[in-house]
């Protein structure tokens, strides 16, 4: 079944579109050799690629902001006290744990206890040492997964892996398969955006890449110099009132060409698509216009403090966007590995906790007392963890087998610790929770099954969590 | 298939040193009659061209495909306008939009056959290579940088491209072709260009600070398995790596049976390409140099020796101990394993390695203080005879084998890189032959054979795959949609084959005519039913809604580098100056690239074609990746095609695209004066190839109107202005700049981005 079927004359063509996307329950199709239809098994509406569409069981949440630690936060100096580390101190690592090849051949180093003090918070009790003080408030909103891990030793294959699923890259993005599955949820921005702080994140736009699926279906990087999109605005010397006059000459042009043309959606579609950059035009440049909120809420996100206004602006930009229908936020706090602490600990994680700990407080706050905290999935974690034994003296090793990711807001369970690293924090034993696993999760919770939404390519049904995943059930309230 | 020609001409080419004794495998695996039967596995057959006779039908493809439509009660559409197909055919050959005196020649043109001395001269034009290379650089996952973290330029890669432009445009028999990059290093030993062709296999993405090497040589091992599978033999391979494939019969045997044959392989950057009187050369003026800066290198060497070491030291010690150990013995007591870890250790810690981690430069950088500043010193006297040095020889990359023994292959649970299960020698498919290929040593080069056996076996004319493979994208280029629909795909969950028919006849001819490629554009291109308006015509689309019987010509958007090229074409500013060194055209201000884009100061460098545009695999050029520039750490067959909001933002918003339509405007004004409706005529006959109607007239003389008076109070406010360019002749500057947007608007149309 196909488009072509359907719609055969102008005026049932046009009758179709105006309905909207609801009375299109056709097959899918975005190339017009019907390929992608069976590729496909999202119905795309193909005069709108990013028309929002229904999702496969009812979702809990409508967006995600997921803040991304880049370069490894070590899960044993903040989320995941581990005594026997004191015990140990100075000694190598115990015999039975093996010996792992690591990204710096310091497995045969010895244990380095934490210098952190622990506290429970809350109702719940969690433990959360003094480097976050400010997201220890919000204890009870948190579910903690101690128990993660990945497939990578390094950051650019880890980093891809936590974006899209592999540590090779060239698949999509887990915000790109979202707005497979989903659409849009707005008409006038990108679906799925990207804030960075720092430098380039590793591996760069592979991480947001659109991979096999159909490039509409990418990440749109938003930067905070100039316009936030690149060719956001016209040149200078194009005024507002010029490009209107223009784009409505554009398309009596296109649409003559399409007088002996109508079946073909394609040419439809790219009309449609001029239309929505005009609006992104006025739209992006106002999404991002952090002047427009309070002095309180700017505060709430530390923008009066030098040190935390970056990722503060970030995470502020991060709640305007899902107030106004992006789906999906990859927000990075220390882009390029800054958190990445292979010697001295103390004084990497003390500057980025204090950088991410007020800001992530604010945005949780602020969701919270805008409702949004039942609609937006808040993810928190890195792309790995780090070592029980020392490098350098003074700092940790990368550590994919064992590490913390914690979420809260729509549709998880608040005030919950789920899974355990062994005694030492080396290795999730307990309820381990792979990468495929948290990307399932955040699939189901948007509404998605992981293993329904599927894309053919050369050969396979591809899906977002390859060959596993599995939804993290204990997470889910 | 069963038993290969090709295995005597190989034994011809190469000289016999030894023949490995083909033995059987164990336990050959099983297959169902089903599997058996499936079609792309069937010998080629030579089917007879159906017997109509039909005014339409022109040659041959004509009456396979009006058989196909006649059996469906479908007739084909009459031929487009002359106009429509000149244009059609110049985009497909050179991608570029034909010029206004190419046009008018073929309109003047009305003996018979006009059309088939455009489609001999377009074919004859250096800009078809161009052209056509880049959909093998798709296939190839053709990148200049390594891609991962750092994404370091590979600094030769850029002589592939060349080669294979070359190859296009010289029409090099694609089983020569094919040969060529598979093993031109076994074959050819002594042709540069052979080796250079090697390179199809070195464009695998590769990550520098990896520590796990045994990891990291499999996973390139995957990448060519999965490529070589897919571009020559239309499998997917892949799919076996972990375990047998879930709908084909490839066992996951046969996965390591091919990559068997690339077991010894690893990269070659520094394949001579110097004439050995060029050699000698260089070779006295680089000695009249050592001797003259010798006691000063000394000097430098020795302020640079410790930190050196410790570079290096720092970095094998995060090696793997097994790693160490290799890295540690002498050559000769290494085992062919260790011998892999030990040249991929050597891409960084070789100081002949573009990749070397201890350069100069960086040792430099760790120079501090009063060392620092000696050294700059000396340094500086060194540069005073850099006059004196004869320059770094031209390089190129490629792979090679390690000599002559391979380490073993083995057969891989779920695909990880230490679960080691059976050995598995080198081989086709089982299905096709479940025998180990037979490999011959080459006699005049330290290498394995193995490749050559498997440049043999794929370009042996009895292969069921390789000919319908290739006559398969060169339709799937043509029409946008192969006779089978997914061209790296042949197995049971591709499409099956529109006209299986003339599928075999196609790969038939294509052999016949000695693989000639352009034999096969010559066949296609002069059918009727290439030949056919692009009209949907509802009668038939009710029978066949996807015209995969080719009822009409299907339209086509095209790719990002072709709308590029084409914009530079109609401002006059292309540049055709072919080959040689990738090119850096502007990025949006503000833009990273980690890697470098080094933009080019001179316009004229930036103007070049879009295949010379430097391809960084973590930061393609936005506008191409943007249109569905394929991604390319993987093979990409068949390119997506789609319709965004970032598109419309980079045609209509990019400084770029304003600069060319600027241009375009120019060169409108240049050839029609201030007279508004000789422009339209004009600017319509540049980026068209025709003349506006009645109506588009009156619609732009509405738009002139309307946007005179905007800009004429825009002009009265004091704002700039965007002008023509090279425009000598005194211009009214609102006109000018109505000109302007009226030719931008052009190139923002669906007439001017689709191929009709």
């Amino acid at each position: 079944m196909n488009d072509f079927q359907q719609i055969h004359s102008r005026r049932k063509f046009l009758a179709q579109a105006g309905a909207g996307f609801g009375a299109l329950a056709f097959g899918s199709m975005l190339g017009r050799d019907g390929f992608t239809a069976r590729a496909a098994n999202v119905a795309i509406n193909p005069l709108q690629p990013l028309a929002s569409r229904p999702p496969h069981h009812s979702a809990r949440a409508k967006s995600v902001i997921w803040l991304f630690m880049e370069g490894g936060p070590s899960h044993l100096d903040l989320f995941d006290p581990k005594p026997a580390l004191d015990r140990l101190a100075g000694q190598p690592m115990p015999e039975s744990f093996g010996k792992p090849i690591t990204a710096m051949g310091t497995a045969g180093n010895t244990i380095m206890p934490t210098k952190r003090q622990w506290k429970q918070h809350g109702q719940s009790g969690i433990w959360i040492s003094d480097w976050y003080p400010h997201i220890a408030k919000h204890a009870d909103d948190l579910a903690i997964l101690r128990s993660c891990w990945a497939d990578g030793l390094n950051h650019v294959g880890s980093v891809c892996q936590m974006n899209t699923g592999d540590i090779l890259a060239g698949r999509p993005a887990i915000g790109a398969w979202t707005t497979y599955g989903l659409g849009s949820a707005n008409d006038n921005l990108p679906s799925f955006v990207i804030l960075t702080d720092e430098a380039e994140v590793n591996g760069g736009p592979k991480n947001w890449s659109s991979g096999f699926l159909p490039a509409t279906f990418q990440g749109t990087m938003f930067r905070r110099d100039g316009t936030p999109i690149f060719h956001l605005s016209p040149p200078g010397v194009v005024s507002d009132r010029q490009q209107r006059s223009k784009l409505d000459l554009l398309n009596a042009l296109n649409r003559h060409y399409a007088l002996d043309k109508s079946e073909d959606t394609e040419l439809a579609a790219r009309l449609n698509s001029y239309e929505l950059a005009y609006r992104m035009q006025t739209a992006a440049p106002e999404a991002v216009d952090l002047a427009r909120e309070t002095e309180a809420t700017r505060n709430l996100y530390g923008l009066d403090d030098k040190l935390t206004a970056k990722f503060g602006g970030n995470c502020l930009l991060a709640r305007r966007l899902v107030e106004r229908g992006v789906r999906f936020v990859q927000c990075y706090c220390g882009s390029g590995s800054a958190w990445d602490a292979h010697s001295d600990i103390e004084g990497n994680h003390s500057k980025w906790c204090k950088i991410s700990d007020r800001p992530i407080a604010g945005l949780l706050a602020d969701l919270n007392s805008r409702g949004l905290l039942d609609s937006t999935l808040v993810v928190w974690g890195g792309e790995f963890g780090r070592t029980p034994f020392n490098e350098k003296g003074n700092g940790r090793d990368h550590n994919p087998w064992g590490f913390t990711t914690w979420m809260a807001g729509g549709g998880v369970k608040a005030g919950t610790v789920v899974g355990a690293t062994d005694e030492i924090g080396l290795r999730a034993v307990q309820d381990r929770a792979h990468v495929h696993d948290i990307h399932a999760t955040i699939l189901h919770l948007m509404g998605l099954d992981h293993a329904a939404l599927t894309y053919l390519h050369n050969g396979r049904d591809e899906r977002a969590t390859i060959n596993g995943g599995e939804v993290i059930k204990p997470l889910l309230s | 298939m069963g038993c290969f020609a090709n295995a005597g001409r190989l034994l011809a080419l190469i000289g016999v040193v030894g023949l490995v004794a083909a033995r059987a495998e164990p336990n050959p695996p099983e297959f169902s009659d089903r599997e058996r039967a499936h079609w792309a596995f069937q010998t080629v057959r030579q089917p007879s061209v159906p017997s109509m006779r039909d005014k339409w039908i022109r040659n041959p493809v004509d009456s396979f495909i009006l058989a196909a439509q006649k059996a469906q009660h479908i007739s084909p559409n009459p031929p487009t306008d002359k106009v429509t197909l000149v244009r059609r055919a110049t985009l497909d050959l050179t991608g570029l939009p034909p010029t206004p005196g190419e046009v008018d020649a073929f309109l003047a043109d009305r003996q018979p056959k006009a059309f088939d001395r455009v489609v001999d001269r377009l074919l004859s034009s250096p800009q078809y290579g161009e052209r056509w290379a880049r959909h093998w650089l798709d296939l190839a996952r053709y990148a200049e940088s390594e891609g991962f973290k750092a994404d370091e330029t590979r600094p030769n890669a850029w002589r592939y491209r060349d080669y294979v432009i070359k190859a296009f445009n010289d029409d090099k028999p694609y089983d020569r072709f094919v040969q060529e990059q598979i093993a031109g290093d076994e074959l050819w030993p002594e042709n540069p260009e052979a080796r250079i062709a090697t390179a199809f296999n070195r464009h695998y993405p590769d990550e520098s600070n990896a520590r796990n090497l045994m990891q990291r040589r499999q996973e390139i091992l995957n990448d060519i398995t999965d490529t070589v599978g897919g571009v020559f033999s239309g499998l997917t391979y892949a799919c076996a790596r972990c375990h047998d494939h879930k709908f084909d019969p490839i066992r996951q045997v046969d996965y390591y049976r091919l990559q068997a044959f690339f077991a010894n392989t690893a990269a070659d950057d520094n394949i001579p390409l110097t004439p050995s009187a060029a050699l000698t050369e260089h070779q006295l003026r680089l000695a009249g140099w050592e001797v003259k800066t010798r006691d000063l290198r000394a000097e430098m060497e020795e302020i640079e020796a410790p930190k050196r070491n410790d570079i290096i030291k720092d970095y094998a010690e995060k090696y793997p101990e097994e790693i160490q150990t290799a890295l540690n013995k002498p050559a000769s007591a290494r085992t062919a394993f260790e011998a892999q870890m030990v040249a991929k250790a050597k891409l960084y810690l070789d100081p002949s390695s573009h990749q070397y981690i201890a350069s100069t430069k960086a040792v430099a950088a760790a120079l501090k203080g009063d060392t620092r500043k000696h050294w700059d010193e000396l340094n500086k006297q060194l540069q005073t005879y850099a006059p004196l040095h004869p320059g770094n020889l031209p390089l190129g990359t490629g792979v090679v084998d390690l000599g002559t023994e391979a380490p073993k292959t083995f057969l891989l649970g779920r695909g990880n890189w230490d679960s080691r299960q059976q050995e598995v020698a080198p081989g086709l498919l089982s299905i096709l032959d479940p025998k180990p290929a037979t490999i011959t040593m080459p006699a005049n080069v330290r290498s394995t054979g193995r490749r050559s056996a498997l440049a043999m076996l794929l370009t042996d004319p009895e292969n069921p795959l390789t000919a319908r493979v290739m006559v398969n994208r060169i339709w799937h280029h043509h029409f946008g949609r192969g006779i089978v629909a997914t061209p790296s795909d042949f197995g049971f969950k591709g499409e099956r084959p529109t006209h299986p028919a003339l599928l075999d006849w196609l790969a038939g001819e294509f052999v016949r005519s000695g693989w000639s490629i352009k034999a096969m554009h010559r066949l296609i291109m002069t059918s009727s039913t290439y030949e056919q308006v692009a009209t949907h015509f509802e009668t038939a689309a009710r029978i066949d809604p996807e015209n995969k019987l080719l009822w009409h010509f299907p339209r086509q958007r095209l790719e990002g580098e072709v709308i590029r090229d084409s914009a530079l074409a109609v401002a006059g500013r292309l540049n055709v100056q072919m080959s040689g060194p990738s090119i850096f055209p502007e990025l949006p201000a503000g833009m990273e690239s980690r890697g470098g884009w080094p933009v080019n100061h001179d316009s004229l460098d930036r103007d070049r074609r879009s295949i010379y545009v430097f391809v960084r695999r973590n930061t393609r050029y936005p506008m191409f990746d943007t249109f569905d520039m394929p991604d390319t750490h993987e093979s990409c067959a068949r390119r997506n095609v789609t319709t965004s909001p970032l598109q419309a933002l980079t045609l209509l918003n990019s400084a770029q695209m304003l600069d060319l339509a600027q241009s375009f405007a120019g060169r409108v004004f240049r050839e029609a004066g201030s007279d508004r409706n000789r422009q339209i005529i004009e600017a319509y006959r540049i980026a068209f190839a025709r003349s506006p109607s009645k109506s588009e007239t009156a619609m732009l003389n509405d738009f002139f109107q309307r946007q005179d008076k905007i800009l004429r109070e825009r002009a009265e406010a004091g704002e700039r202005l965007a002008q023509p360019s090279a425009v000598t002749a005194p211009v009214d500057p609102v006109h000018a700049a109505v000109l302007v947007d009226l030719c931008h608007t052009l190139m923002n149309s669906n007439e001017f981005v689709y191929r009709n």
